[in-house]
């Protein structure tokens, strides 16, 4: 079984909302672990067997309980400047990709199918996270992670939506209208992050867009002045966690989230029958 | 009155003159502007399209210190052929009134508006308005910025003393407009606390309202009609009003109380561009979603999409704007590249995450408070040779060579917040050791005392003990707030010019000896303000902007040294002229990126 976290935008909280969920289902005995088909990112880690692959992962990988493994994440592209970015395939370090030399979409793919066939496999749940927005209309074509991962597994889909900047309504429309027809009924529900405030304000908008689209909302997760790792170059924040124990920290931060969430009535039932638990 | 008649027969004398360049007052009321009638031949007209009755001491007063028609150069043109042609030698001549009807017949006409949407906050709305006014202006259009709702703490005072958006008086420098008024921002929301706004009405406070309050009662009653009177004031005078929206204006549940976006432009009857930053990823969808969920009447008025901060190669977003353009029916009308461009931000959002910014050796520590207010103050110190930390825990003091206290929205909660985390403590520690400056709120917090007995700031009667870096004693006595544009001369230093403008409640008993200015008054002698005391690397004032001009930015950071050296300020600017570059670099970006033709046809400004 499995389930993909979209975002609408790059640091939307995809990262941050997949770690929780690890850490809730991991904690009520769900074998789960994190997978990302595709990531761009400077921020990577050692596995134990030697591979390389995105801090997110890892650091969802331990919040489910579990260690890091190089299926969790296949593809890992390094940007190492001047146009040049380094792919990293199952791993380890496959060949530099630059404009004149692209990287094979069609076998990557395959690799991302693979590899995420291996970890259905030796876990009960995959939580895949997406990269970027799914929907990006000169790009949709040769994506890994979302439509293309969507495409190929037939993955159900919740879509993280940021309200901190604005138009979180726009985005979640307009990105499930973006998604290709046929891929829809694979887009379940959606998540709002980052709010401020009392959610009910927010009640008649999320209902409209629940039956334009058709998508079940799991609810609204408060904005958390915790600091997680960062995952990508657009963060600004330096990730640091306090403490001296990353991982105590860390998973001390996933469980301050679950208990805010569950404190406003984050769906988590919901949330479960979409991965078919 | 006779002073007048006899100026205007000089001005019919003397014929047709253009731009004064020589007059020192030039251009006072915008770039461009014809001077032939520094009187109005017209005086006055009584038509209420140019000025209004002024309720004086000593009865009512035409006032048309706000009109523009008569500094147009067809106009002015236009009037000197028909002195001309009438033989008319004499101001008190009534054919006047005949030139004056058909001047206005054959020249006016009510202005457009065009109106720039974001998809979300920070999607370049404001750089977008900034632009397509300096691009307007170049084009020979008179054109005014507007926001019909600005929530910010960071403003600026008119020349009327009245409180507007910074942001709206960058815009009006775009368009060339000397002085910015109230007009082109009558609402402006200021924060006081987390759900608590201040309501500034035409630049002057009006009510607190919490979110609620907003929008259940200020803007279904008074706001709509503010918008109206507003927006209609401008396009009377300009030809076109580039009005700016407010964060989405797709936010569905608040659709209907909305009046910063959709609503502003159904009563402005405005085109509308939509403007998405690229940079986050999601702008097809952002875009797409936001067109979509606007109701069917309101979204016929958007007309073009901007597409907004593109890092790397705008080619690469073509395939995709144009199967946007195809999904949505709106043409996108630009793709503009991040523009490398130094401006001031709008709103303290943009320094989120922010934890330092430049690159020099010497490191400022400025103090974030969570209600800081004008941190623009600081923009023209940024551009220095020094490095600058956020300071938001004790720890980021850790060898800071200078300390910079900005204004707050509240001065007392700003002052516990830093006692709380423990920041004033090292402050005071690092007291005499290194310089310290206090702007505003800052200044107020250096002082011994701060009286707040009738519960002002905090809610609550408490007298607190300052920092007690200077004898003074801040009072909180009533709901008043301070509001003037200064010009002066530093009471130290060099004694070089400086400009600044005061916003804050509380007023200061100051028993320092040495000022920091010396303020010009209107036929009255200069009045000191603020403190130095130099020994102790201690400076305060409460002028807003103080950095803006050289002369204090180079007097403060004279005192600031790193490891013995001091800050290198021989390229300091004047920050006006900085601003001015920029603007003329940012309109540069968009035009080389943006089809300003089809700009122009959306606007409907096109003879």
């Amino acid at each position: 079984m499995s389930i993909l976290f979209l975002g609408t935008s790059s640091g939307a909280g995809k990262t941050t909302v997949c770690a929780m969920v690890c850490r809730y289902l991991s904690r009520n005995g769900v074998d789960v672990a994190p997978f990302k088909g595709s990531n761009l990112s400077l921020n990577s880690i050692a596995t134990k067997d030697g591979g390389e692959i995105g801090m997110g992962q890892a650091f969802q990988a331990w919040a489910a309980g579990i260690e890091p493994e190089t299926d969790m994440n296949p593809v890992l592209l390094k940007p190492s400047g001047k146009g040049v970015i380094q792919l990293v395939l199952n791993g380890r370090p496959y060949k530099n990709i630059t404009k004149d030399d692209p990287m094979d979409r069609g076998m990557t793919l395959q690799e991302v199918k693979k590899a995420y066939d291996r970890m259905n496999e030796r876990h009960r749940l995959v939580l895949c996270e997406g990269s970027g927005s799914p929907v990006e209309l000169n790009l949709m074509d040769t994506d890994l992670a979302n439509v293309g991962l969507m495409r190929v597994t037939g993955v159900p889909a919740i879509l993280v939506g940021d309200i901190e900047r604005g138009g979180v309504f726009a985005a979640i429309y307009g990105t499930w209208k973006l998604i290709p027809d046929e891929l829809k009924p694979q887009m379940k529900g959606f998540i709002i992050n980052r709010f401020r405030g009392d959610g009910s304000i927010l009640r008649s908008a999320i209902g409209h867009i629940e039956s334009l689209t058709g998508m079940k909302c799991l609810g609204v997760l408060r904005y958390e002045y915790l600091r997680f790792p960062e995952e990508d170059s657009l963060s600004s924040s330096d990730g640091k966690l306090e403490g001296n124990d990353v991982h105590t920290a860390f998973i001390s931060n996933l469980d301050e989230m679950i208990a805010h969430a569950e404190e406003d009535g984050f769906d988590f039932d919901g949330l479960k029958k979409i991965c078919g638990l | 009155m006779e002073k007048i008649v006899k100026k205007v027969n000089d001005e019919i004398k003397r014929g047709w003159l253009g731009p004064d360049h020589n007059c020192p007052y030039h251009p006072a009321h915008f770039t461009g502007q014809d001077c032939s009638f520094c009187y109005c031949p017209f005086f006055p007209c009584n038509d209420t399209t140019f000025g209004w009755e002024l309720q004086g001491r000593h009865g009512a007063v035409w006032n048309c210190s706000d009109c523009l028609f008569i500094h147009r150069t067809p106009v002015v043109k236009f009037i000197y052929s028909e002195i001309e042609r009438l033989g008319i030698e004499d101001a008190k001549d009534p054919r006047f009134n005949d030139i004056f009807k058909a001047a206005k017949e054959r020249f006016w006409k009510k202005g457009k508006a065009l109106m720039v949407v974001g998809a979300t906050s920070d999607a370049g709305k404001s750089v977008t308005v900034a632009a397509i006014c300096r691009i307007l202006h170049d084009r020979g259009y008179l054109v005014a910025p507007f926001k019909s709702q600005n929530m910010s703490l960071n403003s600026k005072v008119t020349r009327t003393g009245a409180e507007i958006a910074m942001i709206q008086v960058l815009q009006a420098k775009a368009a060339g407009i000397t002085n910015p008024d109230a007009h082109m921002n009558p609402i402006l929301l200021k924060p006081k606390g987390d759900t608590v706004s201040q309501v500034m009405v035409c630049g002057k406070p009006f009510a607190d309202y919490d979110v609620e309050g907003y929008y259940n009662e200020f803007v279904p009653g008074p706001g709509i009609e503010i918008v109206k009177e507003h927006v209609d004031f401008l396009k009377d005078r300009y030809d076109c009003v580039i009005m700016e929206g407010a964060g989405s204006p797709a936010e569905i549940n608040i659709y209907d109380k909305d009046i910063a976006n959709m609503r502003a432009a159904e009563i402005a009857d405005a085109n509308v561009i939509l403007v998405v930053n690229v940079e986050w990823g999601g702008s097809f969808a952002y875009a797409l979603g936001t067109v979509e969920l606007i109701p069917e009447k309101d979204r016929k008025r958007i007309k073009g999409i901007i597409l907004n901060n593109v890092r790397g190669n705008t080619e690469n977003l073509r395939s995709g704007a144009d199967r946007l353009e195809e999904i949505t029916g709106i043409p996108v009308i630009g793709i503009i590249p991040h523009a490398d461009v130094v401006l001031p931000s709008e709103d303290s959002e943009a320094l989120r995450g922010v934890r330092s910014k430049g690159r020099g050796e010497s490191l400022i520590g400025v103090i974030k408070f969570p209600r800081m207010a004008n941190f623009t103050d600081l923009d023209p110190l940024f551009l220095e040779d020094v490095s600058t930390v956020f300071v938001e825990k004790p720890e980021d003091l850790k060898g800071v060579d200078a300390i910079v206290m900005p204004g707050t929205k509240n001065t007392v909660a700003d002052y516990l917040w830093m006692q709380e985390t423990g920041i004033a403590d090292v402050i005071k520690g690092l007291w005499k050791k290194i310089p310290i400056v206090g702007i505003c709120g800052g200044y107020q917090m250096m002082g011994k005392v701060l009286d707040d007995s009738n519960g002002i700031e905090a809610g609550k009667s408490a007298v607190y003990e300052g920092l007690g870096f200077f004898d003074n004693t801040t009072t909180f006595g009533e709901y008043a707030k301070q509001i003037l544009r200064n010009e002066g001369k530093l009471a130290v230093g060099d004694g070089g010019e400086i400009t600044g403008y005061e916003l804050h409640m509380g007023i200061s008993d100051v028993r320092e000896k040495q000022p920091l200015v010396y303020l010009e008054r209107f036929h009255a002698d200069p009045v000191p303000e603020g403190c130095v005391r130099e020994e102790d690397l201690t400076f305060g004032t409460y002028q807003h902007g103080i950095f803006d001009k050289p002369a204090f930015r180079k007097y403060f950071l004279s005192f600031v040294k790193h490891n013995g050296k001091p800050v290198d300020t021989s390229h300091a600017e004047d920050y006006d002229v900085t601003i001015e570059e920029n603007l003329v670099k940012l309109a540069k970006v968009f035009e080389e990126n943006m089809d300003v033709e089809r700009l122009i046809d959306i606007a409907g400004v096109r003879e």
